[in-house]
């Protein structure tokens, strides 16, 4: 990850991307059953002893979910441990399969957005 | 019990048992329809890329290529990948689905009220159906407690919501087993069948509209070839 800050987070950006993308979050949130059939479809859940970690959802339940369901109210500490998990944890391969067909990358990928807005992204050179 | 009170659970049960019930059909009804155009705005149509001519795509091949076709669908779909789980959500909904209406004593209100009735099922089929809903749903409650992903991600809204969709079965069982006193589980039965049909338009049971639409209507590699409707929401903006 990158360097941690002692930044505070700012909320502003983080509110300008869930005001921008309210529908498609709350409608992926509202249709997601919790019923944990996207697991296996993701390598990377598969290739880390299954942990739960790894399973799609979970990477944007507990990312821009969080975000959307706190209205974007949330610590920097909080803020590092979304960034680890849609950025380590996820490649954005595409492949995730939901049932109902929720975008699960286009989710994950606003909860990177709203990580970058907050200076915590990837740092490859790790 | 004094006077006041028979009379006030009285007049709850006339509440139950008539305005309520309408609205709960009304709202849900009403309900699915408007979320359904909701979605339908969310989405525009648009012409797909013509990679493979449509003519081509639309035309049926021979019956071994349509078979291979189905059971590779089959195969990528969760009743490829997780047959177990699927297979038991399948009895699940169609239980939840096709029961209520072969119910005799659903079908003698409905002769009731608007002298029409379908066929019913025996008695003894439509237990045998009820408690399998209620087997299905306490086999998903008991897997979100022990499957460490399902637990992973478990809200209490879903213990709750599971808890109105098997309601109704439950209690409607219950009702017909004479356990405890009759009218007071039909009551029972009654208010959890409205407060279900009153939640599925605005909880995730609107899955049941989101999943034809996503599926058959939207482009996508899951959905049919032939879908033409994309998200307008993708559009809105880069932030
Ligand atoms: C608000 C409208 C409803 C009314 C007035 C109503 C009324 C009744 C009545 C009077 C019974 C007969 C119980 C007996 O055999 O003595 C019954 C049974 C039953 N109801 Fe309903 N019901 C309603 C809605 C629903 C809904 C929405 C569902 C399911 C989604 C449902 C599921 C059942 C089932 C499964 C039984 C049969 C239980 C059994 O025989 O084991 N009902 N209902
Ligand atoms: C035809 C319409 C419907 C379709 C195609 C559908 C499909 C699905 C699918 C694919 C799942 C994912 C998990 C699983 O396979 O169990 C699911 C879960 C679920 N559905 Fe439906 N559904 C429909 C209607 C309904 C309705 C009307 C209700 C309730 C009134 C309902 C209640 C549930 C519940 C409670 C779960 C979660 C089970 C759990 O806790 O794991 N569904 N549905
Ligand atoms: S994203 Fe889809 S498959 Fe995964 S838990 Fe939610 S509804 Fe189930
Ligand atoms: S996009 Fe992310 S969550 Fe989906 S399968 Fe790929 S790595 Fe897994």
């Amino acid at each position: 990850m990158s360097e941690p800050t002692n930044l505070p987070v700012d909320p502003e950006p983080i509110r300008e991307i869930l005001k921008n993308h309210q529908q498609q979050i709350r409608l992926g949130l509202r249709m997601c059953a919790h019923c944990g059939l996207c697991a296996d479809s993701c390598f990377l859940y598969r290739a880390n002893d299954r942990a739960p970690e790894y399973m799609p959802s979970y990477k944007f339940l507990n990312s821009i979910g969080v975000l959307f369901k706190k209205k974007g109210k949330v610590g920097k500490p909080a803020v590092e441990e979304m960034g680890a998990l849609v950025f380590e944890n996820c490649v954005l391969c595409t492949r995730c399969y939901c049932p109902f067909g929720i975008d699960i990358p286009a989710l994950i990928t606003l909860g990177r957005r709203a990580c970058r807005s907050q200076g915590v992204f990837r740092a490859y050179d790790k | 019990m004094t006077h006041s009170e028979i009379f006030f659970l009285s007049a709850m049960g006339e509440w139950i048992r008539g305005p309520l019930a309408w609205a709960a059909f009304l709202i849900c009804g009403a309900g699915i329809f408007i979320q359904y155009r909701r979605l339908l705005a969310m989405t525009r149509t648009q012409e797909p890329l013509q990679v493979i001519p449509l003519d081509e795509v639309q035309t049926r091949g021979s019956f071994a290529d349509r078979l291979t076709g189905w059971l590779i669908f089959l195969r990528i779909s969760i009743l490829g990948h997780t047959p177990f789980m699927a297979g038991v959500s399948l009895i699940f909904h169609s239980g939840l689905m096709i029961t209520p209406l072969f119910v005799l004593a659903h079908n003698e209100l409905l002769d009731m009220a608007f002298g029409i009735s379908f066929v019913s099922f025996s008695e003894a089929m439509t237990t045998k159906m009820t408690l399998l809903v209620v087997a299905c749903g306490a086999f998903f409650f008991l897997r979100r407690i022990f499957v460490r992903r399902v637990r992973a991600i478990t809200a209490p809204s879903d213990f709750v919501l599971l808890l109105i969709a098997v309601g109704p079965f439950l209690t409607g069982w219950l009702a017909h087993s004479h356990v405890l006193n009759y009218q007071l589980m039909i009551m029972l039965h009654i208010l959890s069948a409205e407060i279900m049909l009153i939640m599925i338009p605005f909880s995730k049971f609107s899955h049941m509209i989101f999943f034809f639409v996503s599926r058959r209507l939207i482009a996508g590699e899951h959905g049919r070839i032939t879908a033409r409707r994309v998200w307008r929401y993708e559009r809105l903006s880069n932030t």
